[in-house]
């Protein structure tokens, strides 16, 4: 939150004179130059490299082909699977292990000691249980999500504060109350924080699972370039998905601020 | 997790929890040996857990267990010396000067969030199918929480320290290495742990897909000979191994933490 | 239930026998509230004062419905009650605003759980947004308000639900001085506006003697009902009376009261500090 109160003083400091953007205009320009002198310096091998037009020209091309976007909406439509399946299991045990005691006690530590270890290495599993077509990849993308969420959610749910439930009970509310207007509104950040780790785990898994086995998908794009030592083609891809991912990593966390106005 | 209450009452209340988790884990798996041995799960697709345990001793001796478990322990230690060199220099360079901070703070939050590992093929094009392109993941990877963190001990003083200091009439690096830098210590290990746990993620990840090196390899290796009970086993004890890399970071945070 | 239930008396709205609560704790079992038994009048303003640890907050979740396991009985218009009852609406000590909602959509909660149409039950958060005060901020959210101004949005939830008694505990105590001053004014005047029957929890002399009709006292550990005061000043009031020399005489006559309470909490609390320190050392 303090970066957009900084963003916004730069902002109003003076559009584009403010010292903050000229410090950023100039590392950019500094890094493109490098990166333009290095380019045309031969001093690396081949394409490593290549020059700011080239990646331009690639960039273009990759976006004017239909074919990108057939496999961006195979990624994409994994990565949805991934995430509602691995968010509605995650959901529903994080408010289990949140409100008992006793079963966050037995297996909350399992939880929070696998949550953190490489998903990619059951791919080989994921393979083998559900063929090498999409399915594998939502699975791995499931699996990679379902830890961040399920935490965070139990999390969540042992932080409501206690006086808003006494709140609701004076009222008399009934269960559907509690749980609509009380208990799932007051766990509105730590539900969205976790979707957001949870996205970019989901990210990451179905991608990588792509990478190593696949016929379509953004991920097989790029292991596709690499094996033809397409660079332009490659920095172009990366370029493209790593805009994609830190955008809708933004989308989610701007969805959390617009459920967070102003209550700090 | 957390440290349970002191006990009360029987012994039993305070195991019944841990007991439960162990116990569920141990019918989970009985349930699916007996599964497996009916032929409800095919044993072609899920090896009883039986035979993974069998094949432990089998896949540590013949597969060279030990000498991939010291490479990858070697490339994270690495990664792990370099990313607590250049992150708490990169953290105190920009809190030392506001203006770069300012600039560039959302950007390295961005690459926080940023999936870097996807790039792992231009690493190996520029490190070529090596450890160090292994090493420069989990320390590109790991490098920006490290910074962050440094940064938020760093802002984070407590302004009556600060202005302890001053009365005291500290110069700008006494300031720094008397009063800062000690407050900010407790949050760089968090941040030193949170990158080390991000540096064997992605370590372990890039040595399974680029099928290099140490204990990723080995089950990339195993799944491409179809050896079943060897790949659960290999992904079982990489798991077990993480799990203990990520309990010991907590212990040596703990006892390095001064009393806050 | 019990044999010695206090005389009914006419008009009594609310009627609270021999409560007794106790508590396990890991240093063994507590008596928070040792057979308390009072009552309140329709329209009476009535403070309970105790030093902290006395059970005034266990009475307040009794008579609230929200602790249960507690023996005697609290009668509501004669009607026992076993759960929050809808006669009785509860202000809590703690920030209980929702921070999700607005002023207004707080507001208008209680409301909203009995189904009333949205258009009619914004009308009604409205009008009780005015009469704490707040009308202008009716679209803002709590986390933009200060502490006092939150505390007046729970007060207006609370009265929006309607209730025959409004039982409060402590509403004031996280405000600073003046802001507490000023919202008690505006609790007296809403009280007198409604004729609403109002219990106050509060550790405050000077707050609860300016705004109560009667001051019931309780004792420090064991919680039991020490004395009831009468509080005869002329209505209606405001923070000025608290110059007066008739407000004064039942501050001292109060705090005489008192002080013999805390000073022996007071005993207890370092006697437990020493007691953890040589246990721990």
């Amino acid at each position: 939150m303090a970066e957009t109160g900084r963003l916004r003083q730069a902002a109003s400091a003076g559009p584009l004179l403010s010292p903050v953007t000229l410090v950023r205009v100039a590392i950019i320009l500094g890094a493109l130059s490098i990166w333009e002198l290095l380019a045309h310096s031969g001093w690396l091998y081949r394409d490593v490299v290549p020059s700011l037009t080239r990646i331009g020209a690639a960039l273009v091309d990759l976006l004017s082909h239909g074919d990108y976007y057939f496999n961006l909406g195979v990624t994409v439509g994994e990565i949805a699977a991934a995430l509602t399946i691995g968010g509605m299991a995650g959901l529903a045990v994080g408010i289990l292990l949140g409100a008992n005691r006793f079963l966050s006690k037995a297996f909350e530590a399992y939880l929070y000691y696998l949550g953190p270890t490489p998903k990619i290495i059951f791919f080989p599993i994921m393979i083998m249980w559900f063929g090498v077509g999409p399915e594998s990849k939502i699975a791995l993308g499931t699996l990679s999500c379902f830890f961040p969420i399920a935490l965070s959610v139990a999390a969540g749910m042992r932080q409501i504060d206690k006086v808003l439930i006494r709140v609701g009970r004076s009222f008399r509310a009934n269960t559907m109350q509690m749980v609509w207007k009380i208990y799932l509104p007051a766990m509105r950040h730590p539900i969205i924080n976790g979707v957001r780790l949870g996205l970019g785990m989901a990210l990451i898994g179905t991608l990588l699972a792509e990478t190593k086995l696949s016929n379509k998908g953004i991920g097989f794009l790029i292991i596709q370039a690499y094996s033809t030592f397409d660079m332009p083609q490659m920095y172009a891809q990366l370029i493209v998905l790593f805009v994609l991912a830190i955008g809708a990593n933004a989308l989610v966390g701007r969805l959390g601020g617009l459920a967070n106005i102003k209550s700090k | 997790m957390s440290a349970g209450a002191p006990a009360r009452g029987s012994p039993w209340r305070a195991f019944a929890p841990a007991a439960t988790g162990l116990g569920t884990l141990i019918g989970f798996l009985l349930v699916a040996e007996l599964l497996i041995r009916i032929g409800v799960i095919n044993r072609f697709i899920v090896p009883p857990p039986s035979e993974v345990i069998e094949s432990f001793g089998r896949v540590i001796v013949e597969e060279h267990v030990p000498r991939r478990f010291l490479l990858t322990l070697s490339e994270c230690l690495t990664a792990g010396v370099m990313i607590t060199v250049f992150g708490v220099a990169g953290g105190v360079t920009m809190h030392r000067y506001k203006l770069l901070q300012q600039a560039i703070e959302t950007w390295v939050a961005a690459l926080a969030a940023a999936p870097v590992v996807l790039a792992y093929p231009l690493f190996m094009v520029i490190f070529g199918r090596s450890a160090w392109t292994i090493i420069m993941i989990g320390f590109v990877a790991a490098l920006p929480p490290v910074m962050l963190k440094t940064l938020e001990g760093l802002a984070g003083t407590r302004k009556v320290l600060v202005n302890v200091g001053k009365s005291f009439n500290l110069t700008q690096n006494q300031q720094f290495w008397k009063i800062l830098f000690p407050a900010a210590l407790p949050t760089i290990f968090v941040g030193v742990r949170l990158g080390l746990i991000f540096a064997l993620i992605n370590i372990v990840g890039v040595e399974f897909l680029i099928n290099y090196g140490g204990l990723g390899q080995l089950i990339n290796d195993l799944a491409e000979r179809y050896d079943l009970p060897g790949t659960y086993a290999a992904i079982t004890f990489v798991i077990l191994v993480s799990v203990v890399f990520f309990m010991a970071l907590e212990k040596v945070e703990r006892w390095l933490r001064p009393v806050d | 239930m019990s044999s010695s239930s206090p005389p009914r008396i006419a008009g009594a709205i609310l009627t609270v026998d021999d409560v007794t609560v106790r508590f396990e704790t890991p240093e063994g079992p507590v008596i928070a509230a040792d057979d308390v038994s009072f009552t309140v009048k329709d329209g009476e303003f009535l403070s309970i004062i105790g030093p902290s640890g006395c059970g005034k907050s266990t009475v307040f979740n009794v008579i609230g419905g929200l602790l249960t396991h507690h023996e005697g009985t609290v009668r509501v218009a004669g009607e026992t009650i076993n759960g929050p009852h809808q006669s009785i609406g509860m202000v809590f000590q703690e920030e209980s605003t929702f921070p999700w909602r607005t002023v207004t959509a707080n507001v208008a909660f209680p409301l909203e759980l009995t189904g009333m149409p949205k258009q009619k039950r914004i009308e009604r958060a409205r009008y009780f947004i005015k009469m704490v005060g707040l009308d202008g901020f009716e679209n803002r959210y709590p986390g933009e308000l200060s502490g006092g101004m939150r505390q007046r949005v729970s007060l207006a939830r609370t009265l929006a639900s309607e209730p025959k008694i409004l039982l409060m505990d402590e509403p004031f105590a996280a405000l600073d001085e003046q802001t507490r001053l000023l919202l008690g004014d505006k609790v007296l005047q809403i009280q007198q506006q409604l004729r609403q029957t109002t219990l106050l929890i509060t550790h405050n002399i000077t707050e609860a003697v300016q705004m109560s009709d009667r001051i019931l006292v309780m004792t420090y550990r064991p919680g039991k009902v020490k004395r009831i005061v009468d509080i005869d000043l002329p209505r209606p009031r405001t923070s000025e009376i608290v110059g007066s020399e008739a407000f004064g005489r039942y501050v001292a006559q109060i705090w005489n009261d008192l002080r013999e309470e805390a000073s022996r909490g007071l005993r207890d609390e370092e006697a437990h500090v020493l007691h953890h320190e040589a246990a721990s050392s």
